[in-house]
């Protein structure tokens, strides 16, 4: 069934409009037989012909319908999809440029404050000496819990 | 018969989509900006010394390294918000 994809539309609605009414005239023309003596032997078979027709030629519109229907919510979706992607990709680059500043702005903050550091350096140092034992807490805390030693 | 045919008619008008099963919509997962794939480093730890300065560059440079953490969680989230906003947008 997946051929029929490659048929256009426009054909494939002929056909199946074709199958369709060639039923429904067959039907018809299956009453005119009465009055054409040669064809009346096969009026059943007409009629019955007929009827198969029609009701393959409207149950292939209905497939059509239906298909076509698909296919329109399918391309919906897609443009929608694409809209969406344009959107996140516009996100991510606002995110990023924001994210960016922010870190650099920290970067900065640090490089300040250990430039502060340096100044007053020797004042601190002056004033207080750190017990070795205060380090080992501080580097305790810092470790990452749970992580290898 | 005719009861029959219309019946049949009507039945098949509802007409199962035989010709193709449409192809479903791919969707491809958003990006993340490659800042926020970095993980966060340990956190600094101090070389034996007496001198509270240099403690204390120690513990500004982890205060730092913590800020540039928050930011990239704060982001995640963010991104995470934004993202799923648009993702549900399409319907």
């Amino acid at each position: 069934m997946w051929m029929l994809s490659f048929v256009p539309d426009s054909i494939l609605y002929l056909v199946v409009i074709g199958i369709m009414f060639s039923g429904i005239s067959l039907y018809a023309f299956s009453f005119i037989t009465r009055v054409l003596p040669p064809l009346l032997p096969y009026t059943g078979m007409i009629r019955i012909l007929g009827t198969i027709l029609t009701v393959v030629g409207i149950y292939f519109f209905g497939s059509y319908s239906t298909e076509m229907e698909w296919r329109a919510k399918v391309a919906e979706l897609e443009a929608k999809v694409a809209v969406a992607e344009q959107k996140s990709t516009e996100a991510n680059v606002k995110i990023q440029t924001v994210v960016k500043e922010k870190i650099k702005y920290v970067k900065e903050t640090r490089v300040v404050i250990q430039e502060h550091i340096k100044t007053v350096e020797a004042k601190i140092d002056s004033i207080c000496k750190v017990a070795p034992e205060a380090i080992d807490i501080l580097n305790e805390a810092a470790a990452t819990p749970g992580a290898k030693k | 018969m005719n009861k029959l045919l219309i019946a049949v008619a009507i039945l098949s008008l509802t007409g199962c989509a035989m010709f193709e099963t449409p192809t479903p919509v791919k969707r491809n997962f958003p990006s993340v900006p490659t800042e926020l794939m970095e993980a966060c480093p340990d956190l600094k730890k101090t070389e034996p010394t007496e001198k509270l300065s240099e403690v204390l560059k120690v513990v500004v440079d982890n205060y730092g390294q913590y800020h540039e953490c928050k930011i990239k969680v704060d982001t995640w989230v963010e991104w995470y918000k934004t993202q799923k906003d648009i993702f549900e947008s399409v319907k």
